[in-house]
């Protein structure tokens, strides 16, 4: 660089310098703006973005179902002979009472019309449902520490309409899993299912913390 | 009392291999692939990069013909235990990706926590842990008759032996429902064990005694592989000769095992 | 006020603690790093309910219980049936294959008919109707222009209703050219037969043997039944009972012994005959068998081993030393409930009788057949039906010889033999060609001449599963389901002691376009109209299976094998008072009976001898080599796509091999690219190749990969009974 050049240089700054306090708030102002809107972005519109959602192929009305079975949650969610849960009823099951059209509904009528007569299995989207890399032991959780079913899955039994399923689109995990929240933040067990939802209690078995690694339980013992 | 605290006591499943009955036919290997959704590709021919969580190794005496003798052996991982549970290559894993379970003995491999990095590997004195060069691919259909009990995984990842352990968590569900909380010798065997035609292999918890293996490793003419390194293996062998034996743990020509 | 460039700056720092302040980065960081851990593409196997279907597995004859595992409709996994007597849960690596078989790539998914050249692999998918009319109208021309007996059928199917059928069928339509592909099972029925008298199926009670002597059958190599072998060799290991083996080459039954003999290739007969001579010169023969219920003996065949087999002569034909083969015999005869067996490797093909013969008259100088621990003979038939009424035509095409040369009725069959006439065209020629659950393009030996043979057929249909060499080289095919989607019987298992009788049963839904080949035999026949119609007036192949198995056929469907424990064979005084055991076989010239197989090839112009062996890591027959079985096999026998050739250091050392080396393997019947594999555990001047590989059909996982072993073999007619008795042929190797 040339000495005229350093020059013109420094006269080019001389009159920003002047407008500087002027400027000020000027700056504060899109100081602002940008994070304002960058929050927006990012409590607002990335959760929009980041899921997505789907309905249920039909709706259900929990309660109704509910008043009209024996045993509760587990007439239709039940435990198979060999250990493993059931999850979300097959057409066999709903077959029984749902072989014919029984009251007004709608969606009843569809589900009828389009699933049992056909003999096509409905494909419920599962809230719930974890990655395929975690082994989930209903038996051991509701059959052994006796947990209720509210304390992962909330109170689904009482509600009359299924909810649209959100999915994470980069993951393709449910909402569930992370919460409603985006923040992460939960105020009831039900209302996050990561990993370390699962370790709040499984820290508190001190007899079952075998891993060497961690101090903690087995990694296999939820994961496969 | 007694009963509700016999889940927690320490289990140690293991295996005793008989080698004398071990035809080399691989059918545990098999079993094993079939079981564990482990893939594979149209060369298999490099069997270093070849998945087999099981794999059959020949060994031979070295004595030119007609002295030749030969003797197949199974190798699952070994699920060492090393001191306090600190085998090769959990020692090594910067991702706690592969653990030892002190309540199973078992040494697990998460293949969503595993990034790759293959010290695991390079510790593994046994060659019992292979890396995902590539993606699995299932020819189109045949993806039709994979296990939903074990994840099929990803190119990156390192997989091995896990002694079948959705086996066991099957086991405990079954017996959960059932209102038990223990379960028998029978209930959980591994996918290979089951299978072995010649019922060579054996498998069961090393720390009870009512289970076989408990008394098969106590055979004189047991031994494990490479003992001398401390892995302090799960993985018992029973050989009749003396030079398998010996090739168990490379000892030198002249030197006589310990049993 | 002015917007400049610090207002730019100001709101890209403001944005920046934005999404600092928000979930973004956080969650973002999150979930990318479960994405590269859950790669979308990696599959995800459906989770459903759990269920266990039993059936028997078909892929060999070793006809074991299988269990299946199925979640919701899918089958995840085969198991061995723990209930099942033969195999009592155990189950070999091909058996274990099974779903790849099912789920694979090379199923022929629905009727095809050839639209290019025959064997370039161009095909046009076509109606069943329409498949089934083109076969019926092709038969109905052949028929009415009088030429029934121009109708073949090749077929490698077990001995069942099936096979049955398809006898009914060629009676019914007039062609006696129905050839089954014979194994060691055929063999030791015909010997058994000249020999005792009377047809049976020979059974082994090896789970009570005291001593077994294997001349040369690869019992722990997938002889008989695989996994029941397993089982027994387990058994004679834990009881202290010993297993000698002979053969040339340290296999898995070789190796699995308790003495290995290393034999000269073919000579394991002699090595039988020496030991008779030890037996009967030292009189250790079991007096009151012999005595009483056998004849020639002392008259014939005493004299032959006496004058012919002495030890030291055998030495010298054997390689092994008169001291060794006293001893076996001595050690043979002594033992309590010895069993000789024979049949080379797997027993795929039946090979010649000399050693059938020789075998079995060990058994019955220790005078253990029909006794515990011993060798049993088996009876097991499904009851017959009425005869066949067969019209003039049929009548008149039944009247021809049999191309393979065997009287009618034909209780065997020559392959060998009817591709040699067909390929020399001597005889009147073959207009059609039906196969069924086989693969003779690949699996007979001289696969030229077969080619040879094939080309002068204008008409052949597959009714293979599989897109396998004979099915990519025929004209239509009409795909059966496998035996995971379909219904049919096994009768018998072989070489085991007790008659049963399973049913194999669909496990899922056809997964193709299939049909069984019972069903469109059925509608064929029908199409044909008049006495084949007749004939095989079944609804479907299901009724036929009711005609023919009765009230089993329900029960069967529950507990899908029926097996007779308490079975006894019959006393001596039963089975030989009539009918002596005859030490020379009845019919056969005494001097031909015992006359060893020569091997093909100059030994000037080829020094080595050539040998194929089986292993449990490689399916030879009609079923290909499923990917795990591939997967599984030894980097000594396969690298990359070259076949490896096992050879003797020593051998090698002469011939200036290293290992790895590339070679040409030359035998008079053709010559291919090999690398070589020394091995100690192989006779010096042998060279050994498995059975299995160098498909030309199937899929990426195993077409072209090795050589296949019977494209230089040759064919060897074995002169007593004309079975395929090759064991070997003379090779050269070179340097490529």
């Amino acid at each position: 660089m040339s000495e005229h050049e350093h020059m013109d240089a420094a006269v080019a700054d001389a009159p920003h310098e002047a407008e500087e306090h002027g400027s000020g708030g000027m700056v504060f102002l899109f100081f602002l703006i940008g994070l304002a809107a960058s929050l927006i972005v990012g409590w607002v519109i990335f959760p929009k973005l980041l899921y997505s959602q789907k309905n249920q192929p039909i709706d259900f009305n929990h309660v109704l179902h509910n008043g009209l079975v024996s045993d509760g949650c587990a007439s239709c969610h039940f435990f198979r002979e060999d250990g493993t849960f059931s999850g979300s009823p097959t057409l066999a099951q709903c077959i029984d009472c749902h072989s014919d059209v029984q009251g007004e509904s709608e969606e009843e009528k569809r589900f009828v019309e389009e699933y049992v007569k056909k003999g096509i299995e409905v494909p419920w989207l599962i809230y719930a449902r974890q990655p395929n890399c975690v082994f989930f032991s209903h038996a051991a959780h509701v059959k052994i520490a006796k947990m209720e079913c509210v304390t992962c899955h909330g109170d689904m039994g009482e509600t009359e309409h299924l909810r649209p399923y959100q999915y994470n689109r980069i993951t393709g995990y449910s909402r569930d899993i992370w919460g409603h929240n985006i923040a992460g933040i939960k105020h009831h067990t039900w209302e996050r299912m990561k990993m370390d939802d699962c370790a709040e209690c499984h820290q508190q078995k001190k007899d079952m913390l075998g891993s060497v690694q961690t101090q903690k339980e087995g990694c296999f013992v939820c994961h496969k | 009392m007694k009963n509700e605290h016999s889940h927690q006591t320490t289990k140690k499943f293991g295996m005793v291999i008989n080698l004398d009955l071990c035809t080399g036919c691989g059918s545990c290997m098999v079993a094993c692939m079939a079981e564990n959704n482990v893939p594979f590709k149209p060369d298999e021919t490099d069997k270093l990069k070849s998945i087999t969580w099981m794999r059959v190794y020949r060994l031979t005496n070295g004595k030119p013909f007609p002295e030749t003798d030969v003797c197949y052996l199974p190798r699952p991982c070994q699920h060492c235990e090393g001191h306090d549970g600190h085998s090769p290559c959990v020692s090594v894993c910067p991702a706690t990706a592969t653990d030892y379970d002190s309540l199973t003995g078992i040494v697990s491999q998460i293949y969503t926590r595993c990034f790759g990095c293959r010290y695991c590997m390079a510790a593994c004195p046994y060659h019992a842990r292979y890396f995902n060069w590539y993606d699995p691919v299932w020819p189109d259909g045949m993806e039709k008759y994979l296990n939903p009990n074990v994840s099929p995984r990803m190119r990156g990842v390192v997989e091995k032996c896990s002694f079948c352990y959705h086996r066991y968590q099957a086991a405990k569900d079954r017996a959960y429902v059932e209102g038990q909380r223990d379960i028998a010798e029978e209930d959980y065997q591994t996918a290979c064990t089951q299978a072995c035609p010649a019922g060579a292999i054996t498998f069961g918890d090393l720390n009870n005694p009512d289970h076989a293996v408990y008394k098969l490793k106590q055979d004189p003419r047991a031994f494990r592989l490479l003992e001398r390194l401390g892995t302090n293996t799960k993985v018992y062998y029973i050989s009749s000769k003396d030079w398998v034996r010996k090739a168990g743990d490379n000892y030198l020509p002249d030197e006589r095992p310990k049993k | 006020m002015k917007i400049d460039r610090r207002c730019f700056l100001s709101l890209a720092v403001g944005a920046g603690a934005g999404i600092a302040l928000s979930p973004l980065p956080w969650k973002l960081t999150d979930d990318l790093s479960i994405w590269s851990q859950n790669w979308p593409w990696t599959p995800v196997p459906k989770r459903g309910e759990a269920k266990t279907v039993n059936s028997v597995c078909t892929l060999c004859p070793g006809g074991c219980g299988i269990s299946v595992r199925k979640i919701d409709e899918r089958a995840v996994k085969i198991e061995g049936m723990k209930t099942h007597p033969v195999n009592q849960g155990g189950i070999c690596a091909l058996g274990l294959s099974g779903l790849q078989l099912l789920y694979g790539p090379t199923r022929v998914k629905g009727p095809l008919k050839r639209v290019g050249e025959r064997g370039k692999g161009q095909w046009m998918p076509i109606s069943w109707d329409e498949a089934i009319r083109e076969v019926t109208d092709k038969l109905t021309g052949i028929r009415k222009a009088g030429r029934p007996q121009s109708v073949a059928w090749i077929s490698g199917a077990a001995s069942n209703t099936l096979n049955q059928m398809l006898d009914r069928f060629s009676q019914a339509y007039g062609t006696p050219n129905g050839m089954r592909l014979p194994t060691l099972e055929d063999a030791y029925g015909l010997s058994v037969s000249l020999m005792n008298g009377g047809n049976a199926r020979i059974g082994f009670d090896f789970e009570h043997a005291g001593y077994v002597l294997s001349l040369g059958a690869g019992l722990l190599d997938g002889w008989g039944s695989p996994v029941r072998m397993f089982k027994a060799n387990t058994l004679w290991k834990t009881a202290g009972v010993k297993l000698v083996h002979v053969e040339p080459r340290l296999s898995r039954t070789a190796a699995k012994a308790d003495t290995w003999i290393s034999v000269n290739p073919g000579t394991e007969a002699a090595l039988a005959l020496a030991m008779a001579h030890v037996i009967l010169k030292e009189s250790l023969y079991k007096a009151d068998f012999v005595e009483s219920y056998t004849e020639k003996l002392m008259d014939g065949f005493r004299n032959i081993v006496l004058a012919d087999f002495a030890p030291e002569a055998v030495a010298k034909v054997t390689g092994v030393d008169a001291a060794t083969i006293t001893m076996l015999a001595r050690e043979f005869a002594k033992a309590k409930r010895p069993i000789a067996v024979c049949g080379r490797g797997q027993g795929t093909l039946p090979g010649s009788l000399d050693l059938f013969f020789a075998t079995h008259a060990l058994n019955a100088l220790v005078g253990n057949i029909n006794q515990p621990g011993g060798v049993w003979l088996v009876r097991e038939e499904l009851p017959s039906w009425p005869d066949v009424q067969p019209d003039s035509v049929a009548k008149a095409g039944l009247g021809y010889p049999r191309l393979d040369g065997i009287q009618t009725p034909a209780r065997i069959s020559l392959p060998n033999r009817f591709i040699q006439a067909v390929a020399s065209g001597k005889d009147y020629p073959v207009e059609a060609l039906l196969v069924i659950e086989s693969n003779p393009l690949y699996t007979l030996n001289d696969t030229a001449m077969v080619r040879q043979a094939f080309s002068k057929i204008p008409f052949i249909v597959s009714f293979s599963s599989f897109m396998d060499d004979t099915a990519a080289w025929s004209d239509l095919i009409l795909p059966n389901p496998v035996y995971l989607e379909r219904t049919d019987d096994v009768v018998g298992v072989s070489g085991f002691p007790y008659p049963t009788i399973a049913l194999s049963q669909p496990i899922v839904k056809p997964q193709c376009n299939t049909r069984p080949v019972g069903d469109v035999l059925l509608q064929i026949a029908k199409g044909l109209g008049d006495s084949v119609a007749a004939a095989l007036a079944w609804k479907d192949f299901n009724a036929c299976l009711e005609a023919s198995l009765g009230e089993r056929f329900k029960s069967l469907r529950k507990s899908v094998v029926w097996v007779d424990k308490a079975y006894k064979p019959a006393a001596w005084d039963e089975v030989f008072a009539a009918e002596r055991f005859s030490f020379l076989p009845n019919g056969i010239a005494a001097d031909a009976a015992f006359k060893p197989v020569g091997i093909p090839g100059d030994a000037g112009g080829f020094p080595l001898i050539l040998m194929a062996y089986d292993t449990m890591r490689l399916s030879n027959g009609y079923i290909g080599n499923p990917p795990f079985l591939t997967k599984i096999l030894e980097d000594t026998v396969l690298k990359q796509t070259d076949g490896l050739i096992e050879i003797n250091p020593k051998t090698a050392k002469s011939l200036g091999f290293d290992e790895g080396d590339r070679a040409q393997i030359e035998t008079p019947k053709g010559k291919a690219f090999v690398k070589v594999h020394l091995d100690d555990g192989i006779l010096p001047g042998v060279a050994a190749m498995p059975r299995g590989l160098g498909h030309e059909a199937y899929d990426a996982y195993l077409a072209g990969k090795g050589i296949n072993v019977n494209n230089l073999m040759a064919s060897v007619n074995d002169p007593v009974s004309g079975f395929e008795a090759a064991w070997g042929i003379r090779a050269k190797l070179s340097k490529a």
